[in-house]
């Protein structure tokens, strides 16, 4: 076979930024910087005069940029003019395939025993059936029991748990995994959740799933390892920075440690956006009575994702957008996700449909205030719970319904009031005004309220009233 | 070819594409970025990987990385470019990854992901760009900026209290993770040659499977170093070349060894994990204990830990849900991870345990005087009190109307030649004191406890049963 001519160097000028690194990549002296700046680009591109050329392609492999020095093709270099860029390297962007959705399976498990087991158990449990196999994670007590787990069961199931270096860290292999469509998840509490929240704000912004449990403990600072309530705010609307926004679960038993573990995932697909889960130290370490579900999940790959193979290839994840219009569009959208967010509302009303006294509560104290409620019947006052499920968004339906016929609510909490706030934002934005006095029980520091503390408030008020 | 096919055919996100803009990169003229960038091109290109790669662009002046790559891509938060690669890589071990960074986004803010991702030692790719300078934001000090190097940040030169340049790939080669790291530079025919054959080792190595590499390129940046492209090269050469010198830092020869198979998701391997058993427990209880209480029974052991306060809580959970009745159990400890106080709070409920908490509990077991001290005083009226009668010589003056059970835990588990079971001999004294549950019923618990070391249920057995003589003993 004879030896194919090596192509020349041609050169569109307008693509050229005149740096230079051609010139002497040339030893035939070819090239020279042109003395007449280029009308479209404002910038001066080399000339080139290849009579001397013996078309080495060092000056190509010089130059940087994809669409500068390159081969010349058949004919380029007589009939060179100005041509249309987009007829010149075609409309066709790639020829990347058109991603599809591969759907999760659901498959049948068998029916089983309760197990007795602690609440980041049961939530570690709910994420394996919800086909999580990708745990990152950095120990902080309370919440490192959920890692551990992991760390024994993943690699059992070919999965994978890695000790990050930093909770930073931890959220952006998150980011990595979500990316690449599968579901991922990690326990952290709340110092630990302070510094994920960047990492969290750029998978909303680039719309990707996850499930961060956090079973919250005591702060400000360091704090302590005890329970507290005190990441409402965080959660609901502290989320890092910019336009952010994620359904917000309160579990309140290992069950449902369980149960919302593998809704947060459910719905974090459903969405591409966050889920997270608020426990609190009590919560996270207390055992309970758990039932498996029927079913279990055996994820797909959505069609959005950054796998890594052909299918996908066209792909990007990202939170930028350039452009202002670009970003305004950008944020119209998610807002439009988080307003179709509002129908995952979700709360437990408990003897609250002739309740006078509705107390408020989620989470561990949302218990105490259920045996409050069963004592102060035992002594006639016609006391209901309500407990909001979701904290963001709030059941604000709900608790309308619920206090339809309160003459007091009662906020029971371990905060200084962040639940509070979180119920008056929402009546206000639903647009009720008429509404009781709020009351409340709040202890902090890793107090939790005790039920005593809700008797002697809600029976020295009577006391006062009568 | 007119190109390495990997860029895609127009930049359509470089503003949509429009004009020029759709063939041309953003980088300033004289850059180092489009270089490595074409060789980047050219060995996914070579090595036939298009499909496989995921390219992570990260923040600084290659974040628009994806704009010209025509693989997956993805955007990573300053810094965190290598562990989003990480997410990468383990989601999608037949994936290939390169994490692209400059030197704010690896060096500065991104440092700990950097050394833990090149210690973790995973197949992955790290191409760095050393520019000693920030571009994106305007020309700031580095942490490579050089010694004397003048930058907004530095504007009269780095000085000692800047600190000394990082020299990257000297450290990360002191690492055991990466098997490559090499430095090389743009400046010349040469070094772009070597700069070229680096980048495509260091893909080649993740292809095969056999480890971190990383490829550190001394590159130019004309626009913020205030020269021309020209006078750019001879200062990569001349000023950075001496502190960061050329070659390679690190090169192992391994066998492949990132292989991971597909996720299991059998669920009866989860089950079996998780512990979860069709099998009823049988039921021994003929109802609930309602001569303790009518729904919901509060108890609360107390001791040191090492006492087994938690493991006897446990199972007097396990053996009220074995019942078909609801129970919890909360521990609390101190913050000592040994000797501490362990504390246990447990319900148990016909129907659903609604307070988890025993503030006020029906029964205490008390596993030292300082918890008999404590709590005592609030057991309930009519409640039962029982405490290991071996470290406790005097009992505090309680409720005349509480039930109190001095048993020597301590004592009959060193006699039975293990002082651990004293939680044990403990729980045979509640049955026997209280008649919470039937024996069987605790024993049952036991048992499904210790049944991957059975060897240790005779022991038990005999644990428990002199708990419950030590009671009917103190009975006449």
């Amino acid at each position: 076979m004879a030896l194919k001519e090596r192509p020349k160097p041609f050169l569109l000028p307008e693509y050229c930024k005149g740096c230079g690194r051609c010139l002497d990549a040339c030893a035939k002296d070819c090239i020279t910087l042109s003395d007449q700046i280029n009308p479209l680009t404002g910038l001066v591109p080399v000339a080139l005069d290849l009579a001397n050329c013996n078309a080495c392609g060092l000056c190509m492999d010089a130059c940087p940029e994809p669409y500068g020095l390159r081969p010349a093709h058949e004919g380029e270099i007589q009939d060179f003019e100005l041509e249309d860029p987009a007829k010149l390297f075609g409309v066709k962007p790639s020829d990347a395939p058109e991603p599809v959705d591969i759907p999760n399976e659901v498959l049948p498990l068998p029916r089983t025993e309760p197990l007795v087991i602690k609440g980041t158990y049961a939530s570690a449990l709910g994420a394996l059936l919800a086909g999580c196999r990708h745990v990152y994670g950095y120990p902080i007590t309370p919440s490192t029991e959920g890692a551990e787990l992991m760390a024994k069961f993943l690699p059992k199931l070919d999965g994978t748990f890695i000790q990050a270096v930093s909770e930073v860290a931890t959220v952006n292999m998150m980011y990595g995994t979500a990316g690449a469509g599968l579901p991922t998840m990690t326990f952290t509490s709340s110092p630990g959740f302070s510094l994920m929240l960047e990492g969290v704000s750029y998978m909303i912004g680039a719309e990707l799933p996850g499930v961060f449990v956090n079973v919250m403990r005591g702060g400000p600072g360091l704090g302590n390892i005890a329970p507290e309530q005190a990441d409402i705010k965080l959660a609901c609307h502290g989320l890092g920075h910019g336009n952010t926004r994620a359904l917000v679960l309160a579990p309140s038993t290992p069950q449902e440690m369980l149960d919302l573990t593998m809704l947060a995932f459910e719905l974090s697909f459903k969405y591409r956006n966050p889920v997270i889960l608020l426990g609190d130290g009590y919560l996270g370490q207390m055992t309970g009575k758990v039932q498996l579900p029927e079913t279990m999940v055996k994820p797909g790959i959505p069609k959005w994702a950054v796998y890594g193979d052909a299918m996908h290839r066209k792909n990007v994840i990202t939170s930028i957008f350039l452009t202002e219009s670009d970003l305004e569009a950008h944020n119209v959208h998610l807002n439009a996700k988080y307003e179709a967010m509002q129908v995952e509302a979700r709360a437990e009303s408990f003897l609250c449909d002739d309740a006078e006294v509705v107390l408020i509560a989620c989470n561990t104290p949302a218990r105490t205030a259920k045996g409050a409620v069963q004592e102060l019947r035992h002594q006639g006052i016609k006391a209901g719970l309500f407990r909001p499920i979701t904290l963001w968004p709030f059941p604000v339906e709900d608790l309308k319904a619920a206090i339809q016929g309160a003459q007091r609510l009662v906020v029971v909490e371990a905060s200084a009031g962040q639940l509070e706030d979180e119920l008056r934002l929402a009546l206000s934005k639903a647009g009720v005004r008429e509404f009781p006095e709020i009351e409340s029980v709040r202890r902090m520091g890793g107090v939790l309220p005790q039920q005593s503390e809700i008797m002697t408030r809600v029976l020295g008020r009577k006391e006062v009233l009568a | 070819m007119s190109k390495a096919s990997v860029f895609y055919d127009k930049f359509e996100r470089h503003s949509h594409g429009e004009g020029l803009k759709g063939h041309a990169t953003h980088y300033c003229p004289g850059c180092g970025h489009g270089l490595a960038h074409k060789y980047l091109a050219e060995a996914i290109d070579e090595l036939g990987i298009q499909d496989r790669t995921v390219a992570v662009s990260p923040v600084g002046c290659s974040v628009f990385l994806y704009y010209y790559f025509d693989v997956g891509n993805t955007q990573a938060a300053h810094g965190r470019a290598p562990v989003v690669a990480l997410g990468h890589k383990f989601a999608n071990p037949e994936s290939i990854v390169v994490s692209y960074q400059g030197d704010g986004d690896l060096a500065s803010i991104g440092l700990a992901e950097t050394v833990a991702t090149a210690q973790l030692g995973a197949p992955i790719t790290v191409i760095f760009i050393n520019n000693a300078i920030y571009g994106m934001t305007g020309g700031q000090m580095a942490p490579t900026t050089l010694m004397g190097q003048q930058s907004s940040t530095s504007p009269s030169g780095r000085n000692e209290y800047n600190g000394q340049p990082l020299k990257m790939a000297e450290l990360i080669a002191g690492l055991d993770g990466p098997v490559y790291v090499e430095r090389v530079a743009l400046y010349d025919a040469k070094q772009r040659i070597k700069a070229k054959k680096a980048i495509q080792k260091a893909m080649k190595l993740q292809v095969e499977g056999k480890g971190y590499s990383f490829i550190e390129v001394l590159a130019e940046c004309p626009t913020h170093l205030k020269m021309n492209p020209e006078d750019t090269e001879k200062w990569v050469k001349e000023c950075m070349e001496p502190v960061y010198p050329l070659g390679v830092k690190k090169d192992l020869t391994v066998d492949p060894w990132f292989k991971r198979n597909a996720p299991c998701f059998k669920g009866e391997k989860i089950l079996s994990l998780a512990g979860a058993t069709s099998e009823h427990p049988e039921r021994f209880c003929k109802g609930f204990p309602t001569h303790l209480a009518a729904h919901d029974i509060s108890l609360k052991l107390a001791g040191s830990g090492g006492d087994g306060a938690q493991t006897a809580a446990m199972l007097i959970a396990r053996a009220a849900i074995s019942e078909g009745f609801d129970a919890t159990h909360i521990p609390s400890y101190g913050p000592e991870s040994r000797g501490g106080t362990s504390y246990a709070d447990v319900h148990v409920a016909e129907e659903e345990v609604l307070n988890p908490g025993s503030p006020d509990p029906q029964v205490l077991i008390a596993f030292n005087a300082p918890s008999l001290a404590k709590f005592g005083p609030t057991v309930r009226k009519g409640g039962y009190v029982i405490y290991d009668s071996s470290v406790v010589s005097e009992a505090p003056a309680l409720d005349p109307s509480i039930k109190v059970f001095p048993v020597p835990f301590t004592g009959i588990a060193t006699d039975l030649g293990k002082a651990v079971v004293k939680n044990i001999v403990a729980l045979g004294a509640l049955q026997a004191a209280t008649g919470i549950f039937p024996k069987d019923t605790l024993l049952g618990a036991i048992r499904t406890a210790l049944k991957d070391k059975c060897a240790l249920i005779p022991l038990n057995e005999e644990a428990f049963a002199w708990g419950i003589k030590s009671v009917e003993g103190l009975d006449k």
